[in-house]
């Protein structure tokens, strides 16, 4: 790694580390918005979202591992992540429902 | 000579390439993470699914409760940074700086760690347990302290991981590589926290 490398490639670690930090801020800026649950969690989710993807391409370093294993990480990480939330729906209905929800 | 070249009658045995082009040990601390993303989205899921089904679900957390998870959230971050910082300095040789940024990443990880436990303090001084509130459903607690546990106990893991590792790299006994892999870790729970802060803490600010 020579001098220039190493320097352009911080900089641009820096810049990353700034968007995973204005982020959080943005979602406390929604919290405190007066707002109901659902629209907090569609404006929150997008930006966890985007900030672990800062995260995982560039502080892990996905972004530069060959593009087979990038399609291997997210292949199996969204069908883990699918096939734990396919149960969504059944939380409505215990909303109603379950003895535990009043 | 080895013992396996002489069972092979002397040739040399034939290597199977390394899958995906990356080091076996680093492949593998992929896949354990791939496996806890499944054991933190289980539980973040379950937290989503208990909050949803529940009409009384309190929401607690004052502002100094925000400030405090803010400060910890900066101070994970920048943790994050010093962790890729000092994995740089050990591609590129420089054992002392990688030590160094490594201590730093430590340090950050107790106060972090130190903050939660405040955190849980606070909250369990106002008669919040795992099974019941002065607020709402009992249920609150135990889901809360159940994925911010689970974290908690990750965050800690991982800094006896880097120190152990951190110590032997900087004596020679452990490479680059396998600090590199700790950095993975610690990065990976970084990414955790991203979810745990929406999700538990700010979504459930008092109005």
């Amino acid at each position: 790694m020579n001098a220039a490398e190493k320097q352009s490639g911080t900089g641009k670690f820096f810049v990353v580390y700034l968007c995973m930090l204005v982020i959080p801020a943005l979602e406390v800026v929604v919290a405190y918005q007066h707002i109901g649950g659902s629209q907090m969690l569609a404006a929150m989710l997008p930006l966890a979202i985007i900030e672990a993807l800062l995260g995982v391409l560039f502080f892990m370093h996905l972004a530069t591992e060959t593009p087979r294993f990038i399609v291997f990480v997210a292949v199996f990480t969204l069908f883990v992540l699918a096939t734990i939330n396919y149960g969504w729906t059944d939380s409505f209905r215990l909303l109603v429902g379950a003895p535990f929800a009043k | 000579m080895s013992h396996a070249d002489l069972a092979l009658g002397g040739h040399t045995p034939v290597m199977e390439p390394s899958p995906f082009a990356i080091p076996a040990k680093k492949l593998a601390m992929w896949l354990f993470i791939i496996s806890d993303v499944m054991t933190f989205a289980a539980c973040l899921t379950a937290y989503g699914f208990l909050r949803n089904a529940t009409a009384d679900w309190p929401r607690p957390f004052q502002s100094s409760t925000v400030i405090n998870v803010m400060v910890m959230t900066f101070i994970l971050v920048s943790s994050s940074l010093t962790m890729l910082l000092g994995v740089r300095a050990a591609r590129a040789g420089d054992r002392p700086a990688a030590f160094r940024w490594t201590l730093i990443t430590l340090a950050a990880g107790v106060i972090f760690v130190l903050l939660h436990i405040r955190d849980w303090a606070a909250l369990i001084g106002q008669g919040v347990t795992l099974l019941k509130n002065p607020w709402g459903t009992g249920l609150f607690g135990g889901a809360y302290f159940a994925v911010t546990g689970l974290e908690l106990l990750h965050v800690i893991g991982a800094l006896i991981a880097i120190l152990i590792v951190g110590l032997g790299y900087r004596s020679g006994r452990y490479s680059s590589g396998d600090l590199e892999n700790c950095g993975l870790f610690w990065q990976f729970i970084n990414v955790v926290w991203m979810f745990v802060v929406p999700l538990v803490y700010l979504m459930n600010v008092a109005s």
